[in-house]
Order: structure tokens, then sequence, then C-alpha cells
């Protein structure tokens, strides 16, 4: 028996489906919250994160400020990622189904098998794409290294701002981290952590609209508003998939 | 020097005043960061000290902290340091030799057992028996064991002594170590810094004078009172920094203009000491002031962790000293931003061909596909 039924192409595309598609409350509100909280930082830290690398402009006048308003900035929006990031680990672990932990960790046989129809696609082994409601398996995985990243970013970074803070608070979270890795090798960490940031940018952009393609399931608006429009019996194969065994 | 000799009595046979006494007090008292009221502390201790006795040995090093320590012109600090102690030895610069010398070292460690202090510079060779420094016969590692465990305190003056310094650095043919790791046992306070700077080895003599004991100490015992902070924040270029004005090549505009040093690989923002304000060569200048940037030598390990020099991050594990790790990172970016742009033109001539398979076998009325 198969877990993920496979759709043709032909099923999923015809207009005259006979799946009529219901429209699914998938994305609750903080999951929506936390993906545009860490998206907007993570903008914002790459600049004033690479300024601070390499400070590309360099200012003439005395009085513009230019590092120290980066830094600041940088420092701003670092917590509010780090704001962002926690309710997401939270929501974790009280979320719906498709946002919860078990979504992502691939400790069911069929998470592999998914993993692998979706690395089939993507490289020409298989026509169509496998349909799900939440995330795909490999995607999940994805997202789940992201944001073990993500938590190693933090890590670093708090590391490197309790060098300059001198906080007594912070230095008894994360004053360990110094004395393991000194403080240069850290600092290379956040720095090439933040082009892997880039790149699951452009990955993710490109195949979150080939799959909403594929799909027709408003998969890019759903990161918006919440909802997809899903076929009945996929939400039904999606229920019984996830079902206790 | 007369062992015994008081403090007072020594400074006065040299001609040094009661003002000029202060004066030094002054400053050791501001170098241990110590608030005003302690002045009197100090120099009424250092009236009555009976002059300890000081051992100051040498292993693989190349003796620039001794010529630290010798070099610095400025009167008080040289004459009250070398008047403070006793120097029963000390290879650079004593008079003795040969088996004369080794006996004043052997003398100082059964007579004044658990009572003089060591000072240790150079780093301590482990590999093929210690056979790569020895001292009258005696390998690196066996006269620090003898001496140092057998010290009051040992004081590991400079990089080599405190972690292994450049002698250690990778790939470490020697198996140099520093005197902490070395000897175990014994009680040592570390003086990072390539070479360590004169003004804090005699403000932790001094306090230890004053207080009979050492300074408080950080996790690498390193006196907080000279490795407390970070060198950035004491800069004199650091609102430079804060401004954006940025030096961006050696002897360009704003090199010649005093901005700041970051783009040339500064460490001053990772590295902590208090160069900045005691500085060298009696307080006239030190390598941040003399236009190049900070190179973290009070750093743990430096010549490994802190290099190279001249960029901002270490270099990338497996790429060799060309690559930065910027370029790298940039590099991958634009590889996979080019294989997506490929993947999806490969993904719509896939659709192509489904369209036209399913159009061949029973055609379903379906809209054009958006592209």
């Amino acid at each position: 028996m198969s877990d993920l039924r496979q759709y043709s192409w032909s099923e999923a595309h015809s207009p005259d489906s006979t799946f009529a598609p219901v429209r699914v409350y998938v994305w609750e509100l903080p999951v929506r919250v936390s993906h545009w909280f860490i998206f907007l930082p993570v903008v914002v830290l790459s600049v004033t994160g690479y300024y601070m690398h390499n400070p590309f402009i360099v200012g003439k006048s005395s009085t513009t400020f230019l590092m120290a308003t980066m830094r600041f900035t940088h420092l701003v929006a670092a917590f509010v990622f780090i704001a962002a990031f926690l309710l997401r680990v939270y929501w974790f672990f009280v979320g719906n189904n498709w946002s919860n932990w078990r979504a992502f960790v691939p400790l069911h046989r069929r998470q592999w098998r998914g993993m692998g129809g979706m690395v089939a696609y993507y490289s020409f082994l298989r026509r169509d794409l496998l349909h799900h409601v939440g995330h795909n398996a490999l995607a999940a995985v994805t997202y789940l290294v992201m944001f073990l990243l993500m938590f190693i970013e933090i890590l670093t970074g708090l590391a490197l701002y309790s060098q300059v803070r001198g906080s007594s608070v912070l230095n008894a979270l994360i004053g360990w981290l110094p004395r393991l890795i000194d403080i240069q090798n850290l600092r290379l960490m956040h720095f090439c952590i933040m082009f892997s940031f880039f790149i699951f940018v452009i990955h993710h952009v490109y195949s979150a609209v080939l799959v909403s393609w594929e799909e027709r399931n408003g998969l890019i608006e759903s990161i918006f508003t919440g909802y997809k429009f899903v076929p009945t019996d996929e939400l039904e194969e999606d229920a019984t998939s996830r079902s206790p065994r | 020097m007369l062992q015994g000799q008081s403090f007072t009595g020594a400074l006065q046979s040299r001609g040094v005043n009661r003002r000029r006494f202060i004066k030094f007090c002054s400053a050791m008292v501001a170098t241990l960061a110590l608030p005003p009221r302690y002045l009197a502390q100090v120099a009424s201790a250092l009236e009555k000290a009976k002059k300890p006795v000081l051992v100051w040995l040498q292993f693989q090093d190349c003796a620039g902290n001794s010529e630290s320590m010798l070099r610095s012109s400025h009167p008080t600090v040289a004459e009250a340091v070398l008047d403070l102690l006793s120097w029963e030895y000390h290879e650079l610069v004593m008079a003795g030799a040969g088996h004369q010398a080794e006996a004043a070292l052997e003398r100082v460690v059964r007579e004044e057992k658990g009572k003089f202090i060591a000072v240790a510079e150079g780093a301590i060779p482990l590999a093929d028996g210690g056979v790569y420094c020895t001292v009258g016969g005696k390998t690196a590692l066996e006269i620090a064991r003898h001496v140092c465990s057998n010290a009051a305190a040992t004081i590991a003056a400079g990089a080599c002594a405190w972690d292994g310094g450049l002698v250690r650095a990778n790939p470490n043919p020697t198996g140099a170590v520093g005197i902490e790791e070395a000897v175990p046992q014994a009680k040592v306070i570390n003086l990072g810094g390539c070479p360590q700077n004169p003004a804090n080895t005699a403000a932790v003599l001094v306090h230890y004078l004053t207080f009979g004991e050492l300074p408080a100490v950080d996790q690498y015992n390193r006196p907080l009172f000279a490795y407390g902070r970070i060198i950035h924040d004491q800069c004199e270029r650091r609102a430079h920094y804060d401004a954006g004005r940025f030096t961006q090549e050696w002897g360009d505009e704003g090199h010649r203009k005093g901005w700041c040093l970051y783009k040339m690989g500064c460490k001053g923002p990772q590295a902590t000491f208090n160069c900045p304000s005691v500085r060298w060569n009696d307080g006239t200048s030190w390598p941040v002031k003399a236009g190049h940037g900070c190179l973290g030598c009070a750093s743990h390990r430096f010549w490994d962790t802190r290099s190279p020099f001249y960029d901002r991050l270490p270099n990338v594990p497996g790429f060799g000293v060309d690559v930065t790790a910027g370029q790298i990172g940039l590099g991958v970016t634009a590889a996979v931003a080019a294989g997506t742009v490929v993947h999806g033109i490969a993904s719509a001539v896939r659709d192509r061909m489904r369209t036209r398979a399913a159009a061949i076998q029973p055609p379903p009325a379906k809209p054009k596909a958006k592209e």
C-alpha cells in the first residue's frame, strides 16, 4: 500500500477534477508571524552583518556614525529574530499537525520514502510531484537543518555580543562558548552560516513557486493567509498517513 | 642590591627620592585598577617589604620579555622593579656563568623554598624527552618542575610561557607547551603578550608584596586588571570605527589621517589587554597608535587563532590561504543561483513534455500552462 498517493499530472491539473478542493487552515498565525519575523530580520541582519564584516561604505564625515548605526540595527534585528525563533520553537510543541515537530523530524519510514520521492522529482527521475497538505518530507528536513543553523547563528551571535556587552547574565548563559571555541572561529562560523541563509532563500522561493504551480493549491498565498485549497481525498490521505500505525 | 635590605633602603642608596617612589606607587595603583585610597597602603607595604628573591628562567624563547623588562627606559619603573626584588638568577643579564650560576639557582630553591618568586619566559618542549631545550645538561621540563613547583608563585611572562606561543604554533615540531601545562602543580599567573608589558609584571609584583596574594585572574589565570577589557573599547581610533571611517590600504588618506584599522585586519575587537592605556616604552605608544593593526598578541594561542594578521577572519580550512570566507560564500551562493536557473528551465521543459504526453494519450481539456 502506498501512504502517499501519487497524483498524476493530468488529474491534478484538469479543470473538471472530481476532487473538489476544500479550504484548509494549514499555517496558523504564529507560524506565519514567525516566518516573516524570521525573514525580515535575516535581510536586515545580512546587510548590516556584511557591513560589519567588510565596511563597504567608508564614511567621510565625522558625524555619520555609520558603523555604530549598523551595529545597533544588527542587534535590534537580532533580538527580533531570536523572539521569532523562540515563538516558532514553542509552536513546534503546541501547533497543529503540519507545524508540529513530528512533521519535521524524520522518524517514520513514510517520511524517508517521501524524501526519496522529492529527490527523484527534483533530479528529473520522476515525472510528477507527490502532493502534500503541509511540508513535503524533504522540505521539512531542510527546514529542520535551517532551524539548527539559525540556532548556531543565535548562539555564536550571543557569544560575540557577550564579549562586547560584558553583561553577567549573558555571560552566565553563553560564556562557556568562547572558552570552548576561539572567538575568531566563532566569528567565522557566524559569517559563513549567513551564506547558507542566502542559498536557502534562493532554493526556498524557487521550490515554493515550482511546487505551487504543480499543486495549484494556493501555496504561495498560504504563507500570508494560512489557507491552502486541497482536494478532499488528499486531505483524508494526509489524515490517515499520520494516524498511529 | 643586598639580600635582606629593605626596599626603601635600596631605593635611597640608588638616589630615588620619596617623590619618585610615590609616583611609582601611584602608577602601580592605576595599573592595578585600584581606587586611589590604596596608594597609602601600597606605599607603606613596599616600604616595609623585605626584598623577596626572584629567579628568572628562560626556556624556548627569544629573550623578548627580558628585553621588554630591561629596555623600559623610564627610570622609575625599571629601577623600582629591579630594586623591588633580589634577582638571584637571570641567564641573560647575570654576571655569573656556568656551574656558579647553576649553583646560585640551586641555592635559592634550597634555602628560599616556598618563598621565592619565579619568572619563566619561553615554552617547554615535551617531544622526544624534551631534548629541544636543555640548560646545563637538564631539560627545560626538569628545571621548570624543580624550580616552579618550589616557588611561592610563578609568573609566566609572555605568550610562550603562558600557552606555548610561537613555539607551539602549528605544526609545533618540539611539542612545546606553556608552564602551566608542563608543571600543573606550580602556582602560576600568566602574563600573555608578545612580549609581556613590564608595567603589568611590576603591578603583579606590587600586588603580591602589598596584599600577600596574586591579583584576581580570568579563566586563563591572567590578571583581570590587565586582561579584563577589550582593546577596541579603549582604543583612541574607536570614534573613527563608529563613524565608519576606515583605512582601506596602507598609506592612503584614511591611514594618514589616523582612521580605524579594522579593514586592515586589526584584532583589537577580539583581544583583551591594557595595551592602549599602559602602552609601551614608558607610555609612549602602542601598535595601533603607531599605525598598525593589533595582532591580538595577548590572546590565547594567538599565532594560530589570530592569523592571518591582515584579514578580518581566519582562513577556511581546505581552501588555502588566498581565498577568503567571503569569496567562498559569494561563490557558492552564485553557483546555487545559477543552478536554480538551470533547474527552472529544465522544469519548464519537463512540463512541456508532460503536456505533449497528456495530449497524445486521453486528452483532458486543460488550461494553457502559464509560464
